[in-house]
């Protein structure tokens, strides 16, 4: 699920849980303590999700996990502005795993992108994810 | 049974649920009102509705309600919620995953087990909140609303045309839980809102009966804030 990216950044990669309802809450519970333990370590963090489930194109349950996901990372990151995290999501299409590397490296050198969604290789222009 | 057909309100012994219900009732729906409080009984013989009391975090509870909910499902509306807030550094694995079983998974387990009961024309109606856009001390709260929006994008997909899936994302709402709220504490949220004023149980119950009425036939797959402007306030 998760493991050491580019530079100092933590890179969290929740696989697919399908549409098995029973993943879900373990899912996002286990993305939570790894998070909050990399960033309590003073590591950012970078969670990769699919950014056909962010809208939604593929299986719900993913779907819900991907999205979900996206809001813990907003409230962390709002949380995370007094101590210094560094919290964001990457998203990218199939196909786009060097520009999500790259995404995440450029992560791994801000000091100041926070609590934000970077989409990636041209995956859902022209779309909206609230 | 009425030609409207059946709508459904989980966390339907509480205000907003309620208000949520009277409105559904109203356009001409036969109400079944769940909630987890037996409260929810009471609530609904004062509107001539039918009750079930059930916990929707069990497969018991969510077949309960699909005893009772009949073939001719027009509007599921999935209210229910809970909040254990905490900073981050402080919050409990537990109360992290309390919130999202109960706001999101619950929620899934109850849409998808009515798949079969929906009418052509049914529109499942989900209330998120801002915070999915993220708040502090709500990690899991956000998680769980922001979740549910996804989940319904991706449902409104899956099951377009013959059912819509929406949600609404309240602010602050004018429930016990709010009134409970120490007054200084409320009175700078409320500073925060451009519309000036904390929102009330009809705001959010008439754009859920906007979005599961005909008015809404071609929305489907979006989430309307209803904030007062908060979610782009400074």
């Amino acid at each position: 699920m998760s493991g050491r990216g580019a530079s100092e950044v933590f890179v969290l990669r929740p696989g697919s849980v399908g549409d098995d309802l029973d993943a879900v809450t373990p899912a996002l519970t286990r993305a939570f303590a790894e998070a909050r333990r990399a960033l309590e370590a003073g590591r950012p963090v970078a969670v990769v999700v699919a950014a056909r489930d962010l809208l939604g194109q593929g299986s719900p349950v993913d779907a819900a996990v991907a999205t979900g996901l996206l809001g813990m990372v907003r409230a962390l990151g709002i949380e995370g502005v007094k101590p210094g995290w560094r919290v964001n999501v990457v998203a990218g299409g199939e196909g786009d795993d060097e520009a999500v590397a790259e995404a995440i490296a450029m992560l791994g050198r801000s000091s100041s992108i926070t609590g934000q969604l970077l989409q990636v290789g041209g995956a859902n222009l022209g779309k909206v994810v609230p | 049974m009425t030609a409207a057909g059946t709508a459904i309100v989980t966390g339907a012994a509480g205000g907003l649920g309620g208000r949520i219900g009277e409105r559904l009732a109203a356009a001409g729906h036969d109400l079944l009102l769940v909630d987890l409080d037996p409260a929810v009984e009471e609530v609904a013989a004062a509107r001539g509705a039918r009750a079930v009391v059930a916990d929707l975090t069990r497969a018991e509870g969510v077949g309960a309600v699909l005893a009772a909910a009949g073939e001719d499902v027009a509007v599921l509306v999935n209210n229910a919620g809970i909040t254990r807030d905490a900073r981050a550094t402080r919050m409990s694995e537990d109360d992290f995953a309390a919130v999202i079983e109960v706001n999101l998974v619950a929620a899934m387990r109850l849409t998808l087990a009515l798949e079969p009961r929906y009418r052509d024309g049914a529109a499942v109606v989900n209330l998120s909140s801002r915070a999915a856009l993220g708040n502090f001390g709500q990690a899991n709260y956000s998680a769980s609303k922001s979740g549910l929006v996804g989940f319904g994008r991706a449902l409104a997909q899956r099951w377009a045309p013959r059912v819509r899936v929406n949600a609404v994302a309240p602010s602050l709402v004018d429930t016990p839980m709010t009134r409970a709220m120490p007054p200084d504490v409320l009175a700078k949220m409320v500073a925060r809102i451009p519309a000036g004023r904390i929102g009330t149980p009809d705001d959010v119950a008439g754009i859920v009966a906007f979005l599961a009425s005909p008015d809404a036939a071609y929305v489907t797959g979006q989430v309307l804030f209803a904030c007062g402007g908060r979610s782009v306030a400074p």
